[in-house]
């Protein structure tokens, strides 16, 4: 690795940064990429570096996890790795943004309708009774004329109100529709990981075992009942680590001790 | 009533606080959905729900129902049916010889 810390550059396994004044979340945090300073070339860390790349007195630990992707660094695979990837890609395929929906209407009122077309009806008989005795009927089919036009027009908008909200309630059902499918896939992924969570931890358990009672630090009945920081070390162990591991624990005699002990380059911070 | 269902987290927990802060307008109360009073309060719940979580959530119109509601060949059905005595028979089987509405028959009506 190579390291640049304020203007000084480290480089070889083992760095030792106790002097510096340097947080070890912050060479962690570069290590894995996320952050561009300080600057730092190492090899890509695997994904137990996001649980024990940064071993200190306060850390936590899901112990279990951090073993599965341990044994994920050695190249370790499941029998449900086909079926994670399938529900993945699946996953990934749900078009699943919300549907524009055509403002709601408010309804037209079947008594405004009803109301209208008994105006009709009665200017209707009014202008038969005036041209059966031969009034004038001028007003009264001027009458007519209107009430008829708001009644079409009122029944035009009743039928646009009802195809609005046709429209709307299906796109809302195709939408949720998805939202259940996205739901049962994540729910589907979420077990599938666990089991292969389980296999993986299964198959490592012996080796973790062997790495909780190398590491220095206390030796518990069993080996998943460990501290977070000798589980982390243990985890380290076990793992590939070809980037650098932070440390910030003095359970090693010297840095050069923890990377032989660790077969990883180490920073010491 | 009102039937209202949520379809993400945030809305589910929404739910909850509502149901538990305005009980006397909850009905009922389930997993991730619940029937709310058929008064404009519950409405008003409802749809407070609805302005902050927009299409994660759902509300229908839920109407009392009584076995009475349903035309009587129906009821005929599922009372001969849940009394057969083979357990293993297929509704669609049982009813072929007797005289019973079949499944498709069934479907195909409106309520």
């Amino acid at each position: 690795m190579k390291l640049r810390v304020a203007g000084t550059t480290y480089a070889g396994a083992v760095v030792d940064l106790r002097a510096r004044d340097v947080d070890g979340r912050i060479i962690a945090a570069s290590i894995r990429g996320q952050r561009c300073f300080p600057a730092l070339s190492c090899p890509e860390p695997p994904a137990v570096y996001a649980y024990a790349g940064y071993v200190h007195p306060s850390m936590g630990l899901r112990t279990r996890t951090a073993l599965a992707a341990a044994a994920r660094s050695r190249g370790h695979e499941t029998p449900q790795d086909d079926a994670i990837a399938e529900c993945r890609a699946q996953l990934a395929d749900l078009e699943c943004s919300p549907p524009d929906l055509p403002d709601s209407v408010d309804p037209v009122p079947e008594s405004t309708i009803d109301g209208l077309q008994e105006a009709v009806a009665t200017h209707r008989g009014r202008l038969t009774a005036r041209q059966a005795v031969g009034a004038d009927d001028g007003a009264v089919q001027a009458d007519l004329r209107d009430a008829a036009t708001e009644l079409s027009e009122r029944e035009t908008r009743r039928a646009a109100a009802r195809e609005t909200r046709e429209l709307r309630r299906e796109r809302a059902r195709a939408y949720r529709d998805t939202l259940e499918e996205q739901r049962r896939l994540a729910d589907e992924l979420a077990n599938l990981r666990r089991s292969a969570r389980a296999t993986l931890v299964d198959r490592c358990a012996d080796a973790f075992a062997r790495a909780i009672e190398a590491v220095p630090g206390p030796v518990p009945d069993s080996p998943f009942d460990a501290d977070p920081v000798t589980a982390a070390l243990a985890v380290l162990r076990v793992a590939r680590t070809p980037a650098p591991v932070v440390l910030g624990t003095d359970r090693f005699r010297s840095p050069t001790a923890a990377s032989d002990c660790l077969d990883a380059p180490v920073v010491r911070c | 009533m009102l039937l209202v269902v949520t379809y993400s987290r945030a809305a589910r927990t929404d739910l909850r606080n509502v149901c538990r802060a305005h009980e006397d307008c909850v009905v009922r109360q389930f997993g991730r959905a619940a029937l709310f009073s058929g008064t404009e309060f519950g409405a008003f719940q409802a749809l407070r729900l609805h302005e902050k979580h927009d299409l994660d959530i759902q509300i229908e119109h839920v109407e009392p129902f009584e076995p009475t509601d349903v035309p009587k060949h129906v009821r005929e059905a599922a009372k001969r049916y849940e009394a057969r005595e083979e357990p293993a028979t297929p509704y669609e089987r049982f009813a072929s010889g007797r005289d019973l509405p079949d499944p498709d028959q069934l479907r195909g009506v409106d309520l």
